[in-house]
């Protein structure tokens, strides 16, 4: 990975969601690339190494996020990875990538539920690419 | 004064009052849900329903107004059955967490069970099924747990004046939510946390981050520090069952020790400090013809409002970060380097009797690289929880000190907790930057009290001053109106979101409870009569600090650590 990378993975079904997302990094200046699914993400990720990875949580699998998280920190376990989800508002469940619980297994460096704020998701984006 | 009986008990009403407030004030208990003090009725739950004698339904005693010769029956049979059936309707289609739901000590709604004799589910509906909304940084909707009483749309329309949440659908779709059902995260939403106050059940309570702060303790890798605001140390006993307006400060300081934070810092120390930075920030608007009036900025929800629906107001915002991120900020820096730490290893958290700090907490222009100033900031109820998870009895601990550098406070510090608070403790140290001299008479009783609005004309060291107070942000919308109509006297304004001040926040315990603010302002205007140095820049650790890092108020280093700017928002509305 070198310094001038500036591409950011995006992974999310709806595609308004995704939209929104890209155009939020797209903003702060960096490059999108984009998939619908855990399926073409990981497909994308042996073609790219992105500098940062977005992901939506239920996609085609209810954990397809989670299951993505773990591939993407195993064939590249320096990228930052942030986790935006609507599991709560959609399931009951909470999950939380900070606590004793979640640290054991979530891979996710920064989990946020949605809707997200621009400043908050930029703020998130800061926190791990630290330029 | 009409003349009633209730229950066959003769009283004398007062002209215009409904019977509810007739009855309680005459030690009759008549239940509600949907009843605000100080609002016009709605009558909407019918919870208080009472018999009239000559009328043929029954009458919510809330909205009606006593009339000479009137008879009513309070805990009649048919009241009372009408009143258990009201409660059972509600229950109908409420979940069965009480196990484990937040408010499982104080819900009204199971209270209300108990004292009725409901002892089943007599009717069973379909259960609700809404989206939790946990997107806020500070607070989080459960709509499965409303029973549309409507208390938390009032109080954010009404009290507060920001109108984030209303009721949206119709029949027996209704449910209380934001615009286009968006998510608090997006919406209007201050994070006051009035509405979780006003709340009877579980629906609202605040964004929990108690795991996480016990997380960090246990981590040997983390140097964890705590502060605690001023309002805190007057209302924590409360959370254990203490009559309000008992300060618990040594014993909340020796409790955190216990609970594993490896220092205890006051905030009170910073809101000194703020009080040396906004006090100089006001003399040279004054002096150099800046932007005036100048509002206080250490409420978040107050500095959200205007971000939002006044930002043509932005430049008269104090540049001043709140005590909070002040100290967060210093921590960081100041501390880190004074002790060798990495900042990435401290963790920051604070203890606050307000939910929207929360959301300030997590602004990113306030932190460094990347780090946020302050990591978790816990409410006062939160606080208590953490205490009894960790099986810490306050009543059985020894008072402690907080630690050096940031543990002295004066009592100027200390009275930002309440309403007014700030713009004494600014007079008092304006007066000493303008003339040298302290103030003959520091404690200003027109500032005092919890009333929603206090103005006074004075000078100050040969200027001029026109200064308000306001709690409550319906009341600072009122005040903003004003100055756009062209009102020109005000110099100052203090504002602070929630009515009372802080010691009424949202993050303090749950009930709009008017008689234990007050109790808590009380508290803290006793510490001012009783300790001696009452005077923001008598703080020695303070002076210190300006000594060994930061030089002057308004300074290079001030600058970059202690104030702040303010953006534009745009929300769904």
């Amino acid at each position: 990975m070198t310094d001038n990378n500036r591409q950011v993975l995006v992974v999310d079904d709806d595609p308004d969601c995704r939209d929104q997302v890209a155009i939020i990094i797209q903003g702060a200046g960096y490059e999108v690339i984009s998939a619908a699914s855990q399926a073409e993400a990981e497909e994308l990720l042996l073609r790219h190494q992105p500098r940062l990875a977005v992901l939506d949580l239920m996609m085609e699998e209810m954990d397809s996020g989670f299951v993505l998280c773990h591939t993407i920190k195993k064939l590249y376990p320096e990228l930052p990875v942030i986790l935006l989800t609507g599991v709560t508002a959609a399931t009951g469940m909470s999950f939380k990538s900070q606590d004793p619980r979640g640290r054991r297994w979530i891979e996710a460096d920064i989990m946020l539920d949605k809707p997200v704020r621009i400043e908050e998701l930029r703020g998130a984006m800061a926190r791990l690419l630290k330029d | 004064m009409p003349g009633i009986t209730i229950d066959d008990h003769a009283i004398e009403a007062r002209d215009g009052e409904t019977i509810l407030s007739a009855a309680r004030r005459h030690g009759f208990e008549v239940p509600t849900l949907c009843h605000m003090e100080g609002l016009p009725p709605t009558g909407a739950c019918r919870l208080c329903v009472v018999e009239v004698e000559g009328m043929s339904g029954l009458v919510p005693s809330c909205s009606h107004p006593v009339a000479e010769g009137m008879k009513i029956r309070s805990r009649s049979p048919r009241v009372l059955e009408a009143r258990r059936t009201v409660v059972q309707l509600l229950l109908a289609d409420h979940p069965d967490d009480c196990l484990y739901c937040h408010r499982s000590s104080n819900c009204e709604l199971r209270s209300l069970s108990a004292e009725l004799g409901v002892d089943q589910r007599l009717y069973r509906g379909p259960r609700s099924t809404g989206e939790k909304d946990v997107s806020s940084p500070s607070l989080q909707r459960d709509p499965d747990k409303c029973i549309l009483c409507g208390r938390c749309v009032r109080v954010c329309e009404e009290v507060q004046g920001v109108a984030a949440i209303d009721f949206i659908k119709r029949g027996s779709a209704t449910m209380i939510g934001t615009a286009f059902d968006r998510g608090l995260n997006v919406s209007s939403c201050v994070n006051c946390g009035q509405c979780v106050l006003a709340c009877p059940t579980g629906a609202l309570t605040e964004r929990f981050q108690v795991d996480e702060v016990l997380a960090a303790i246990a981590d040997p890798e983390r140097f964890v520090v705590v502060q605690h605001a001023p309002a805190v140390s007057v209302t924590l006993a409360e959370e254990f069952g203490v009559k309000p307006g008992t300060d618990v400060d040594g014993r909340m300081v020796a409790a955190l020790r216990r609970v594993g934070f490896d220092r205890v810092f006051d905030t009170s120390f910073a809101a000194d400090l703020t009080i040396l930075e906004e006090g100089s920030e006001l003399v040279h608007r004054i002096r150099n013809g800046g932007v005036l009036p100048m509002f206080t900025s250490c409420s978040p929800g107050w500095i959200k409002f205007v971000e939002t629906f006044y930002p043509e107001f932005i430049p008269n915002l104090s540049t001043c970060k709140s005590p909070q991120q002040m100290l967060g900020a210093l921590i960081k820096t100041f501390f880190a380097e004074q002790q060798g730490l990495d900042p990435a290893k401290i963790v920051s958290v604070s203890i606050m009797p307000c939910t929207a700090k929360k959301f300030e907490a997590g602004r990113g222009e306030l932190g460094r690289g990347g780090l946020p100033d302050v990591d978790y900031a816990l409410t006062t109820r939160e606080l208590g929880a953490l205490l009894r998870r960790c099986g810490i009895k306050l009543a059985a601990i020894e008072p402690d000190a907080a630690d050096t550098p940031f543990g002295g406070r004066t009592t100027a510090g200390k009275l930002f907790g309440a309403s007014g608070g700030v713009m004494e403790a600014a007079i008092r140290s304006v007066h000493f930057l303008l003339t040298g001299r302290e103030l003959g008479k520091p404690r200003i009783q027109a500032l005092r009290g919890t009333k929603p609005r206090k103005e006074l004309s004075l000078e100050v060291g040969g200027l001029k001053l026109g200064v308000a107070v306001v709690s409550g942000l319906a009341s600072a919308r009122a005040v903003l109106e004003e100055i756009r109509a062209g009102r020109a006297d005000l110099h100052f304004v203090e504002v602070m979101s929630c009515p009372g001040g802080c010691v009424g926040g949202g993050g303090q315990p749950i009930g709009l409870n008017h008689e234990a603010v007050q109790a808590r302002i009380k508290a803290l205007y006793n510490i001012d009569r009783d300790e001696t140095v009452n005077v923001s820049h008598a703080n020695t650790e303070v002076q210190r600090l300006y000594g060994e890092y930061l030089g002057r108020p308004l300074g290079r280093r001030s600058h970059e650590l202690l104030h702040t700017h303010y953006e534009r928002r745009d929300v769904l509305r």
